[in-house]
Parts: structure tokens; C-alpha cells; sequence
């Protein structure tokens, strides 16, 4: 038990660590990005009347949810490119995995969100005269989407957490760039120690809001 | 056009199946694990004493937010050097996601047990029962009921996460594909067959779950 613990040897490396930052911000931004807009579109395909559209927006839920992101990853990172003669990058790679997993998620929420509203809201927009697409943009939307915002929260967290996969496929990420520390200083422990810390620094007050903003929403309702 | 071809693949299924096994192995030792923990771990956060419900919280906190691929690589690079023990990737694993699902559970065991009516707590102390006795007899039997959903969906995120463990080398399902897709030069094949048997499982157990939810509600009170 008498480790002497050196997290010098971690932070002479800060410049890598950065480096590592930079990479999971990026894939993090653009994942959040597709993976909300295309939830959206995707919760919205679910209950549309069109019944292929449906069937598709369901198997496509169904299919992103019931499989590992990480087989996904592995999949568009190995398999895709055979498929399509498509050279698939690690970053590529997983953006596909990590955003299709997250619309799959945020659509069940947008899902849940827009059932959550009343039928006299869709009534009463239809008595004066708007059309369903205007219903759904000027009335329901945006009440649904306020209160889904704790749970897009916590996907939001979920999404950065999931990032750290793309190590598996060699993108250069915060883990990956401390893997490679660990692998150079013969330092792991002080290494994976400092990257949880980072992480739970960046993710510790997003987590703290979206409690802050549960509480707030069930006491406004 | 590529022409898919998934005899290779079936020609040496005994190494999926081996690696499924492998995957059951560990996802049920950390379910098990991580439903003990993880009530522990609520009814210490629950707690009035502060000594008890502050590292609970911690830990909670801890392992909610930091990536579990982080913890995992913690346990299996890391943890070794401080214990001065070997570790096995199971071990690792075991220990990794036996905490994190608990970490998990705790917050489901909390949300249930704070569901539950004052009334039912103030019944049974009138009618001269203790704290333990409460929880054990009145508390955590209604409050498992309606934990039930939340606590399927947790144990299928847990299967799925299991398959982190194949980065540290444990012939799980995932790992077992890698080495397959190595050694028949078919990766579109095996990844395919791959997300097709977690698929199959997960849904399978999603929709026993859905069932044995009906039968809850119909049985009585369960939220929702």
C-alpha cells in the first residue's frame, strides 16, 4: 500500500492531454448535434401516419437500441468500408455509431415529450384553423420539448461519455491520448485517475443542472 | 457488388457461442452484484447519518459520471499497482461493472423508496415496527414493484456496456468477433452476425420484461 503516487509525470504531458480534449469535444459537439436533430425527425416518424415511415422510424429505434454502441463503432469502422468501398475514418467511425445510438434514444424522448402533451392542444390549434405541421411547430413542440429537456440533458452527458469508445477505434481522444501517456511513462494509475477527474469535472456541474432543472420543471407543472 | 458470404462465419460459430457465453457470465455476475451493491449503496445515501450517506453519494456520483471505459481501464491498468495483486480482465470487469451498474441501481433503489407514501413509514412505527423492519417488511416490497422497469432497462444498459471488456482482452462475445474477423477475413459477416445475436437476446429480454411489467400492473399499484 505504500504507493508514491507522481501525477507529475501526467500533467508534463499536458499538451497531449489537450490535444485529447479537443478530440472528445469535437466528436462530442458534432454527435450531440446529429444525434438530437436526427432523434427529432425520427421521434416525429414514429407517429406519423404514414405507415412505412412509421415501420422504418420503429426498426430503426428498436435496432440502435437493443445493440452495444460499440459493436455499432466496430461495425462502420470494419465492415461499412467492405460494404460500400468507402474508406471509413476512426473519426467517422464514430460519429455514425455514437450519433444513430443517440437519435435512437433522444427519439424514444422526443417521442415521449410530444405524447405528453394534451389532445385538447392538438383540438383547440385544429379549431383555429392551423394545419398539423403548424400545430406541431407553434403549439406542441415547444411545450414538449421544454419538458424533455432534463432527460436531453442526461443523454447530452450520456453522448460525452459514450465518446470515449472511439479510443477502441484509434481516434484520438482524451482516453486515447491516455492510453498513450500510460503506455510511455509506465504511469496508468496516475493517468486513468486524472482522466476520470477530467471528466467528472467537465460532467459534475452538467449533472448538477440537469437536476436543478428537474426539480424546477416538476414544480412549474 | 459485394457478395456477402457468411459460411465462414457459421462454419466456426463455437467461437461466438463460447464468447456469449462468456458475455452471460459476466453480465449476471454483475447484476448480481450490482443489485447488492447498489441497495447499500441507497439506503447509505438515504441515511441520516453523515458519515454514511456522504461517501455513498461520492461514490454514486463518481461512477454516474465518469465513462465506464474509464473506470474500466482504472481497475484493470490502475488498481493493480496500488494492491499489488494481479488482475484478471474478469476480475477487472466484475469489479468495474458490478459498482458502476450499482452506482446505477442505488439511484433507482432511492427513487423507489422515496416514492413510497409517508403513511406507509408512520403505520408501521405506529404499530411498533423499527427502521429495519419497516424497510424490510413494508418499504422495499412495495418500492421494488414499481423500481421494476427502471431496473430491467438498467440490466440490459449493463449488457450492453459489457461489451467494453473485450478491450481488456476477456473473451467475451465482442472479442470472440474480433478474433473471428481476423482469422476468416470476413468482419462484414461477423460484426453483422454479431449485432444480430445481441439484438435477438436484448429483445428478447425487453419484451419478457414488458410482459412481466403488464402482469405487475395488472397485479396492482405500479407507477405509470
Amino acid at each position: 500500500m505504500n504507493y508514491h503516487w507522481n501525477f507529475a509525470s501526467v500533467f508534463e504531458n499536458w499538451p497531449a492531454l489537450l490535444i485529447g480534449v479537443e478530440g472528445t469535444l469535437r466528436l462530442f459537439v458534432v454527435c450531440l448535434l446529429i444525434g438530437m436533430s436526427l432523434g427529432l425527425v425520427v421521434g416525429l416518424g414514429r407517429r406519423s401516419k404514414s405507415k412505412p415511415v412509421k415501420w422504418l422510424s420503429t426498426a430503426f429505434v428498436e435496432f440502435f437500441r437493443n445493440t452495444p454502441v460499440l459493436v455499432q463503432i466496430l461495425w462502420f469502422y470494419y465492415a461499412l468500408p467492405i460494404l460500400t468501398g468507402l474508406e471509413i475514418s476512426p473519426f467517422m467511425a464514430a460519429i455514425l455509431g455514437i450519433s444513430l445510438n443517440s437519435a435512437a434514444y433522444s427519439a424514444e424522448i422526443f417521442r415521449g415529450g410530444i405524447q405528453s402533451i394534451e389532445p385538447g392542444q392538438w383540438e383547440a390549434a385544429t379549431a383555429i384553423g392551423m394545419s398539423r405541421l403548424q400545430t406541431l411547430r407553434r403549439i406542441v413542440l415547444p411545450q414538449a420539448i421544454r419538458r424533455v429537456i432534463p432527460a436531453l440533458t442526461n443523454r447530452g452527458v450520456e453522448i460525452f461519455k459514450m465518446s470515449t469508445l472511439a479510443s477502441v477505434v484509434a481516434y484520438v481522444e482524451l482516453l486515447q491520448q491516455g492510453k498513450l501517456i500510460a503506455s510511455l511513462n509506465f504511469n496508468p494509475l496516475e493517468v486513468y485517475t486524472v482522466i476520470g477527474a477530467i471528466f467528472l469535472l467537465i460532467l459534475y456541474p452538467i449533472v448538477r443542472l440537469t437536476y436543478a432543472l428537474e426539480r424546477r420543471l416538476a414544480r412549474s407543472d | 457488388m459485394y457478395e456477402w458470404n457468411f459460411w465462414p462465419v457459421l462454419s466456426e460459430s463455437g467461437i461466438l457461442w463460447a464468447g456469449f457465453r462468456n458475455t452471460l457470465i459476466l453480465t449476471a455476475t454483475a447484476l448480481s452484484g450490482g443489485l447488492v451493491v447498489g441497495l447499500f449503496l441507497a439506503l447509505g445515501r438515504l441515511s441520516h447519518r453523515r458519515w454514511l450517506s456522504l461517501p455513498a453519494g461520492i461514490v454514486i456520483e463518481v461512477f454516474r459520471t465518469t465513462p465506464p471505459l474509464v473506470q474500466l481501464f482504472w481497475f484493470y491498468f490502475g488498481l493493480p499497482i496500488v494492491l499489488a495483486v494481479e488482475m484478471t480482465p474478469f476480475l477487472a470487469a466484475a469489479l468495474t461493472f458490478t459498482i458502476q451498474s450499482g452506482a446505477f441501481f442505488a439511484e433507482i433503489f432511492r427513487a423507489g423508496i422515496v416514492s413510497i407514501e409517508k403513511g406507509q413509514w408512520e403505520a408501521a412505527r405506529v404499530i411498533g415496527m423499527n427502521h429495519a423492519q419497516m424497510m424490510r417488511r413494508i418499504i422495499l416490497p412495495q418500492a421494488v414493484k414499481r423500481m421494476f422497469p427502471s431496473m430491467m432497462e438498467r440490466s440490459i444498459e449493463l449488457m450492453k456496456t459489457t461489451t467494453l471488456v473485450a478491450t481488456v482482452s476477456y473473451a467475451d462475445l465482442l472479442f470472440q468477433a474480433n478474433e473471428l474477423a481476423q482469422k476468416t477475413f470476413r468482419p462484414l459477416e461477423v460484426y453483422t452476425v454479431v449485432a444480430l445475436i445481441y439484438f435477438i437476446s436484448i429483445s428478447a429480454v425487453s419484451f419478457l420484461a414488458a410482459r412481466l411489467e403488464k402482469r405487475f400492473a395488472r397485479s396492482g399499484e405500479i407507477t405509470q
